[in-house]
């Protein structure tokens, strides 16, 4: 895989977040992949709460209406992460941890989508989940919190920084 | 007092604030195990979520979106918000403790307090001012106009905390301060 790190690494866009001094390159895009996460798991998380039971008498079904700023954050933190793994491709794709990331991403992603669906089929009335509802709220948020710890832990997990020598 | 007075007081003040950090056990439990500080750091970032999770979510709620909610009943899920600051609250203490350099020899640092205090105020004057005149409000009610700019105010507080807290690590002090 190393020529292939190489060349992704020595692309200007690569190079350019990498090492450019400017707050709006790695700082910058690293912020708002901060951001995107915030509304990201944080919406869809309190959507998973309202399911378990929490806030009962919210409407279930009227939180759907987030779902613009859900995909918001989503692609936000699609286009920053994208950004961020040009930057480092070594240092993520190396890294189970990053694997990890991206999977239990795409778990939360599922059940969450999955759930909304449901809420929004059944003009759901009960005050909590049906069972299964609830379920798909319970691997929302332990995927999140799966998630965003492996993200936390890519700065201390990885084993090599680039396969380039500069 | 003469500005240099001033300067040189706050300066002393910072020091005195730095020793004592350094003396707290707490950050001797961070810089001894390696892995308590990714540890808090996820917990700082859950918190984070949870927080813009159902505060961000109450603001919105106010600023317009999704008005079949009844705002008092979105309400109910504030204590996760809650709960996030505690533990943010918490795990950024014990980054203070464990590097209090690198907070209060740090632009961002500030800026971050800054944001934090606004939203602190912000907060004070919705529950002191408006939270009552929130609590008939059913389902397509708007809130009086001063509470939506006061969730306005808010998430934008909240965005500039996380902003002002994620660019800390790259507005660092140099040695030179040791």
């Amino acid at each position: 895989m190393d020529p292939v790190f190489i060349w992704l690494e020595q692309t200007a866009l690569s190079v350019w977040v990498r090492e450019s001094p400017s707050m709006f390159a790695f700082p910058g895009i690293l912020t708002l992949h901060t951001i995107g996460m915030a509304f990201l798991v944080g919406l869809t998380s309190a959507f998973s709460l309202r399911i378990l039971g929490f806030a009962r008498r919210v409407p279930a079904p009227e939180m759907l209406k987030l779902v613009p700023v859900v995909w918001f954050g989503f692609f936000l933190n699609l286009v920053s992460g994208f950004l961020l793994l040009l930057a480092y491709p070594t240092k993520a794709l190396t890294n189970p941890v990053f694997y990890l990331k991206l999977t239990t991403i795409a778990l939360a992603l599922l059940a969450v989508r999955a759930l909304g669906r449901r809420v929004a089929d059944l003009s759901f009335r009960p005050v909590r989940g049906w069972p299964g509802d609830r379920v798909l709220a319970s691997l929302t948020l332990g995927f999140w919190v799966v998630s965003v710890t492996a993200g936390r832990f890519l700065a201390y997990t990885h084993s090599r920084l680039l396969a380039s020598d500069f | 007092m003469s500005r240099g007075d001033w300067a040189s007081w706050l300066e002393s003040w910072r020091q005195q604030l730095v020793l004592w950090l350094e003396s707290t056990p707490a950050g001797d439990f961070v810089n001894t195990y390696t892995w308590a500080w990714p540890i808090a750091e996820s917990f700082h970032f859950v918190g984070l979520c949870l927080l813009l999770g159902t505060v961000g979510l109450f603001d919105l709620r106010l600023l317009g979106f999704a008005r079949q909610i009844p705002l008092p009943q979105l309400h109910r899920l504030i204590p996760w918000g809650i709960a996030g600051f505690s533990i943010n609250a918490a795990t950024g203490s014990l980054f203070m403790a464990a590097a209090p350099f690198q907070y209060l020899y740090n632009e961002s640092f500030y800026f971050k307090a800054t944001f934090l205090s606004v939203a602190g105020v912000n907060v004070a004057v919705f529950y002191l001012l408006f939270y009552r005149k929130i609590v008939p409000l059913g389902a397509g009610e708007q809130a009086p106009w001063p509470a939506r700019i006061i969730g306005g105010v808010s998430l934008l507080m909240w965005i500039g905390v996380m902003c002002a807290g994620r660019l800390l690590t790259f507005y660092r002090p140099s040695f030179r301060f040791f």
